[in-house]
């Protein structure tokens, strides 16, 4: 019995992810294991995911991000703005893209530093600083846009957007190849590469030192400082990519909408996935995990037609159990 | 009337590594000082954990006064009268002391406090304890041996009838030490069980009515008064006699200091703080829980901003902006808080050691074997006993985590190492083993900076010792010279007149 609460503990989101994939499969059948479906299982939340990935690492130090969702925006509307600047020359529409995705990146690279600046030189609590990014960063992104909605000029853009890789052999339901989505792809690399990050660099090693107790770190000749400034930087470029790629998808970027909430799915996916909110222990495999089963929460809801209006409750129910489980582990020790 | 007793049969305690406790048989009497002595990881810290209600035998019974029990947790056993004054105290620095003796047992009158009342009953309690302050007096600005006061009025405002108190003399001067004794007598006279955990056996031997020395989890024996003396129940906590304490001291070479402190200042810790030390010297800093020994070491690896004066490194004058900056040029610095600030509890053995030396492993990816085998290493010349590297520091004993905290300074290299209370809550054995580690290390020409409360460590060990009263180097006692007596008189300000 002991032994079996020891396992859900460290395996318990992939228990869930299995049983609601069963639940799924005997309800539609194999209709449920079309190519097209499971990919979609891991795309769908990409944008979300690329941002868990530095939501993990900065959960890890003990810190929250709370500005990633209107930084979505922000970094959206200045690449699109960016994008539509360059791309006005029909000659120059890669250029543009090119540019666009490097000023989102940048964007997202400078504010994520400013918040990690703040927190680290300044001394202020991240909860706060990233509250005021919050604020912040949609406001801006509204005066870019005016209030609304900024569409790109440059049709090819889209192709981003819904370009990919062709899995060779798969096929959709209408016969076109399968293709598994760039942010999709961007989404797994980055989670390969920061779990590389954490578990075999002596920065992934200082991450976990700062978490687990920040001034014996300090103690101990870590630059507690820089590995502050260093997660929240990651975690604002990771936002821009996840920026670009949204609005390559939709062709557009809405500045009061993009983004919203993004900040709750990821905290939620890093939360279930079994990284501790106190920080000093945490898992990439588990925040990815976490955003797979995010969206398959909404695949079996869509499965059995419940109004989507009750999401919100079964997330915050599997967030609530998902740290109940956590605290047993603490317990246990 | 039957006297109140706890006792223990056959406690036993499996823990994933060891057994910490093996069927072990003790029970304290109301009216008794009974004394616990052991080596670090001897077991008394799970007994008295199990006592106290922290955690649950793997097998065996408690018994109050001849009925078996269960605790459920700490309130339990403070319900059924047993109180436990932790070496970390648990008080809340921004109350009063009053607040603090009421905290979570309020007395209250259809929701509101009663202020008057518990005022009242904490100034009895008080002038019960002969504690000096008053009831309105907030913690945090108390001493520790204050703050340990209020310990011990909130747990007798409990009703306890045994009082669990782990070290609780560690952190006190010795004039602290003798007016808490004197508490302890009162507590004793009137019925009160005392179960006294201490690694200073003379304490151990003075005030204890009985003493139960523990060795491997196992009860050795348990002694009546004045049946032993220091060395037997040395030797009986280690199971060998004990030798020598400390290492013959070597000579000094070179002439060039190595650091130069000059004229140093702190805000409101330190002032004007000024001296030398040479490659293969042992410095020992001695001086009243308070006196700025502390706050200065930290200032010489760069945690303390300088408000004035200079420190100079092998003549260089450094600007240190941190422990990182003081590693790079060989200072390294062993805090005295091994738990709170040496060590990172949550990583393991292996975590902690590289921890400051990780880099140099690292290319970008850790060489895992590399760094494996470089601790290993290390485990096998200071003789740290871990279970298994992989197994979080948490759970090894006081004196395998100083060795850990040891290993990782080592690790650097340095050229000075500052040990703040090196030996504090390690035992006799492991105490012994870093005597002679510090010896070596300075033998072979690293500089090294002891500061202590124990004045036999700062006599058998240093070359010559600083005194430091109210924030000031008061005096230099030279090696012929030292003794207790010398030393005290500086670090209370007694004028040798």
């Amino acid at each position: 019995m002991k032994r079996l609460g020891v396992f859900l503990q460290e395996y318990g989101v992939i228990v869930a992810l299995v049983a609601l994939f069963g639940v799924n499969l005997l309800e539609r059948g194999t209709e449920f294991l079309q190519p097209e479906i499971l990919r979609n299982m891991v795309s769908q939340n990409a944008y979300t995911g690329i941002i868990a990935i530095g939501m993990t690492l900065v959960i890890m130090t003990g810190g929250i991000d709370l500005s990633v969702g209107s930084l979505v925006a922000l970094c959206g509307a200045v690449g699109i703005i960016v994008l539509n600047g360059v791309g006005a020359n029909e000659a120059s529409t890669t250029l543009a893209i090119a540019l666009a995705g490097c000023a989102s990146l940048a964007v997202g690279t400078v504010a994520g530093f400013l918040n990690g600046f703040t927190i680290a030189y300044g001394r202020v609590a991240p909860f706060i600083v990233t509250l005021a990014g919050l604020a912040a960063f949609r406001s801006l992104a509204l005066v870019l846009g005016n209030g609304g909605e900024i569409r790109s000029t440059v049709e090819s853009y889209k192709e981003i957007g819904f370009g990919g890789i062709p899995i060779p052999g798969l096929q959709t339901a209408v016969g076109d190849p399968l293709i598994f989505y760039w942010h999709a792809i961007l989404f797994l690399l980055i989670a390969c590469f920061a779990s590389f990050l954490l578990n075999r660099t002596a920065f992934g090693r200082h991450v976990i030192a700062v978490g687990a107790n920040e001034r014996a770190a300090h103690y101990s000749a870590v630059n507690t400082r820089r590995v502050k400034v260093f997660v929240y930087t990651l975690t604002g470029a990771l936002t821009g990519i996840a920026a670009f790629t949204l609005s390559a998808k939709q062709n557009s970027i809405g500045t009061g909408s993009a983004g919203l909430y993004y900040e709750l799915d990821a905290i939620a996916a890093v939360v279930i996935g079994g990284t501790s909110l106190r920080g000093g222990r945490g898992r990439i495999w588990g925040t990815v995990v976490g955003v797979v089963l995010l969206t398959l929460i909404t695949a079996t809801m869509t499965t059995y037609r419940v109004n989507t209006n009750w999401q919100g409750v079964v997330r915050g129910a599997v967030i609530l159990i998902a740290v109940l489980l956590q605290r047993g582990a603490r317990a246990n020790d | 009337m039957s006297a109140f007793t706890l006792a223990s049969r056959d406690l036993s305690m499996q823990f994933p590594a060891v057994l910490a406790l093996d069927s072990v048989s003790v029970s304290f009497k109301s009216g008794e000082v009974h004394g616990v002595v052991g080596e670090n990881g001897a077991g008394k810290s799970t007994l008295m954990r199990i006592l106290s209600g922290i955690q649950t035998p793997t097998s065996g019974e408690v018994f109050i006064s001849g009925q078996p029990v269960r605790l459920h947790g700490v309130r339990d056993a403070i319900g059924r009268g047993i109180a436990m004054i932790h070496q970390e105290l648990d008080v809340v620095d921004e109350l009063t002391v009053a607040e603090n003796i009421f905290l979570g047992e309020e007395i209250t009158k259809r929701g509101i406090l009663c202020s008057t009342k518990m005022k009242e009953e904490t100034r009895a309690l008080l002038s019960q304890l002969g504690a000096k302050f008053s009831a309105d007096t907030r913690v945090e600005s108390l001493s520790v041996a204050g703050k340990q006061l209020v310990a011990v009025a909130k747990a007798l405002s409990l009703n306890a009838k045994v009082l669990i108190m782990d070290e609780p003399t560690a952190v006190l001067s010795e004039h602290e030490a003798d007016a808490l004794f004197s508490v302890i007598e009162k507590l004793k006279s009137q019925g009160v069980a005392i179960v006294y955990i201490s690694h200073r056996l003379s304490e151990v031997l003075q005030i204890c009515d009985r003493i139960t020395v523990l060795r491997d989890g196992r009860v050795v024996r348990t002694l009546e008064r004045g049946e032993a003396d220091e060395s037997e129940l040395a030797s009986l906590m280690v199971g060998r006699p004990l030798q020598d304490v400390f290492p013959p001291k070597s000579h000094v070479h070179g002439d060039a200091p190595v650091l130069q402190v000059r004229d140093v200042s702190l805000r409101d810790k330190v002032e004007w703080a000024s001296f030398e030390i040479l490659p293969g010297e042992i410095v020992g800093i001695a001086g009243l829980v308070g006196s700025g020994r502390t706050e200065l070491c930290e200032s010489l690896v760069g945690l303390r901003p300088l408000v004035g004066g200079e420190v100079y490194i092998q003549g260089e004058c450094c600007k240190l902006r941190g422990p990182k900056d003081a590693m790079k040029r060989g200072v390294c610095y062993l805090s005295e808080d091994r738990k709170g600030l040496g060590l990172v509890l949550d990583m393991n053995t292996v975590e902690n050691v590289t921890l400051p030396t990780l880099r140099k492993f690292a290319s970008p990816f850790i060489d895992k074997k590399r760094e494996k085998a470089v601790v290993s290493n290390w485990i096998e010349t200071l003789d740290i006993r871990v279970g298994d590297v992989q197994a979080p520091t948490l759970y090894l004993s006081g004196g395998n985590q100083q060795k850990v905290c040891l290993a990782k300074w080592l690790e650097v290299e340095p050229r000075v190492l500052i040990l703040d209370e090196p030996t504090r809550g390690v035992d006799v054995g492991a105490k012994r083993e870093l005597y002679e580690l510090i010896a070596r290390l300075a033998r072979e020409g690293m500089a090294c900076i002891v500061v202590s409360s124990e004045l036999p460590e700062i006599i058998g060990l240093c070359h010559r010792a600083l005194v430091m009263r109210n924030g000031r180097i008061v005096g230099e006692v030279p090696e012929p010279l030292l003794t207790e007596e010398a030393i005290m008189r500086l670090a209370a300000g007694v004028d040798a007149a």
